[in-house]
């Protein structure tokens, strides 16, 4: 008795050791060879705890940059980072083992739908799933699910999205490629579809963007880590001259405010490095099991890649994108907040690739200035949906942050204005 | 009915037959292209072997189709024909190994993709 008592209370409540144990089983599943399974098993303890790591690296920087915009400004100021929503939800609220669990859920009512129903779609970008698995249990688990029923409904939900979302974005992926037989696995599919709505309303007869000569010399700006640095670094620099010297001092001791501000901007930059090389350790070992299993039950399935495969269709497009969705966030930024909403700052990462393959679609269907309006309300969209989450993302504790990539949101608002209500007919 | 079913092995006989022409003429361009890689300088390679990419495809050899795309990937990472046609190319490989029981080729091939789109994300960082 003592001994299960021990695994249950003292091994099992550690969320590294499950993750590492699913993991382990996976790979027994796959007859890997028993070196295979334990690098495999030790690799994945590693890089969930890499990535708590990065979490308290990221929450510390953000509840200084809270204090000091509600200093400065007498608001709240949001980063909008699906990373930091994923690393607060596995390490502070104690649903690692959950999202683990509900990530493995996903795969396999992804499995079951392609295999039953003829959307034969295998999602195959498993960082997405991940942040997917993450909101489906944050919000399943605000909405009244626990345990078993959690993580069923948050695998189901998921599922669902993951075999729906290819499936809705196909008719237009097939114009960009020419082909029915791969597809588009992202889970930002909601706003791509509403951007291509408004360029083919705004964009009849316009010349397609590929025509468009481009400056060289905005790469930089589409780098991971260096993205978030040029909006972090000048936003935490202004808010903290906004907060002024004597409340920065406060926060920064013995260190020039202004210097501890930029500091701190970097220390955000370093967090998101960190979280994400521990999120590609952990699924670098369950996610080739998974697809291996995925496509061996469903052969005739259409593999739904990552948004980069469509960036060879129409490279200007990409750019287009990502500068005009920028555009459109930063006008929501200042739009928002007069409707009572949280002021979301641009998150430069979702602009980019969500930006881009945005700019991919609007083209195909409105060509340049389809990307150009469309693109806008792209930026605009992708913001406001956000935006509706932050109440519920304070209330569950959540630091100065809100999650990005619109499917991922839509699941988490279906949580909360759909099955939330339901559930407490019920209770 | 047997009237219909004649006329369907005609036209069977016939397309049959068109293909093997098509063949016959992808084969001599092929080896057109061949003898001119041969004799090219470095720089001027990659339209060439691009072309010998899309003549394999055509003509249904996706072994060397891959290799003279990847070929032309590796000299110039220019987005175009040949990273669209590649990711074709490794689901239809992927496909194959799939339907055929197996796992190792259909890893290698995922992985292939997932390199590809590596390559793309930092070919269109570049590309800016």
């Amino acid at each position: 008795m003592a001994v299960i008592d021990f695994i249950i209370n003292s091994i099992l409540t550690q969320a590294s050791i499950t993750i590492a144990l699913i993991a382990f089983a996976g790979l027994l599943l796959q007859r890997k060879p028993f070196g295979e399974v334990m690098s495999g098993s030790f690799k994945t303890m590693l890089g969930f705890l890499v990535l708590s790591a990065g979490s308290s690296i990221i929450v510390g920087s953000l509840l200084y940059f809270g204090d000091i915009f509600s200093e400065g400004f007498g608001m709240e100021g949001i980063v909008p980072s699906i990373e930091a929503i994923n690393g607060q939800a596995m390490n502070d609220l104690g649903l690692a083992n959950q999202i683990a669990l509900t990530f493995l859920a996903i795969f396999i009512f992804n499995i079951l739908l392609a295999r039953l129903t003829r959307w034969k779609y295998i999602f195959l970008t498993g960082q997405a799933l991940l942040w997917m698995a993450t909101m489906t249990t944050v919000f399943g688990s605000a909405a009244g699910f626990s345990g078993i029923g959690l993580i069923l409904a948050g695998g189901l939900v998921g599922g669902i999205f993951a075999v729906a979302m290819p499936a809705i974005a196909q008719p237009i992926v097939k114009k960009i490629t020419g082909t029915d037989d791969i597809a588009l696995g992202h889970f930002c599919t909601i706003g791509y579809m509403f951007a291509a709505g408004i360029a083919k309303i705004t964009g009849k007869n316009s010349d397609s963007t590929e025509n468009i000569k481009f400056p060289k010399g905005l790469g930089f700006l589409s780098d991971t880590y260096l993205s978030v640095a040029i909006v972090m670094v000048p936003l935490y620099v202004v808010t903290s001259i906004f907060a002024g010297a004597e409340f920065g001092t406060e926060l920064s001791g013995d260190v020039n405010y202004i210097v501890y501000a930029f500091l701190q901007a970097v220390q955000f930059v370093v967090g998101v490095y960190v979280l994400l090389s521990g999120v590609r350790l952990l699924l670098a070992e369950i996610v080739p099991a998974f697809r291996g299993i995925a496509l061996k039950v469903v052969p005739d399935a259409k593999p739904a890649l990552d948004c980069p495969v469509l960036f060879p269709y129409a490279p200007n497009a990409v750019t287009a994108g990502f500068i005009t969705t920028t555009i459109g966030t930063v006008i929501a930024m200042f739009v928002l907040p007069w409707f009572g909403l949280a002021m979301i700052l641009p998150g430069m990462l979702t602009n980019f690739f969500a930006g881009g393959t945005a700019g991919i679609f609007m083209n195909a269907v409105g060509g340049k200035r389809g990307v150009l309006i469309g693109g806008i309300a792209h930026g605009f969209f992708i913001t406001l949906l956000p935006a509706l989450l932050v109440p519920h993302f304070n209330s569950l504790g959540f630091v100065n942050t809100t999650a990005t990539d619109v499917d991922t949101v839509t699941a988490g608002l279906l949580f909360e204005w759909l099955i939330h209500p339901i559930m407490n007919l019920f209770a | 009915m047997p009237f219909f079913k004649r006329k369907k092995k005609e036209n069977d006989a016939k397309s049959e037959m068109q293909q093997e022409v098509k063949k016959e003429h992808l084969s001599e361009q092929i080896e057109e292209y061949l003898s001119k890689l041969e004799n090219a300088e470095r720089e001027d390679e990659i339209p060439i072997l691009n072309m010998l990419g899309s003549l394999y495809f055509e003509m249904e050899d996706y072994d060397h189709a891959i290799t003279y795309y990847e070929k032309s990937i590796d000299q110039n990472k220019a987005l175009g024909k040949a990273f669209t046609d590649l990711v074709k190319l490794y689901n239809i490989k992927r496909k194959e190994a799939s339907k055929a029981g197996d796992r190792e080729t259909v890893q290698v091939y995922l992985q292939k993709s997932d390199d590809l789109m590596k390559l793309t994300k930092d070919t269109i960082r570049g590309n800016m």
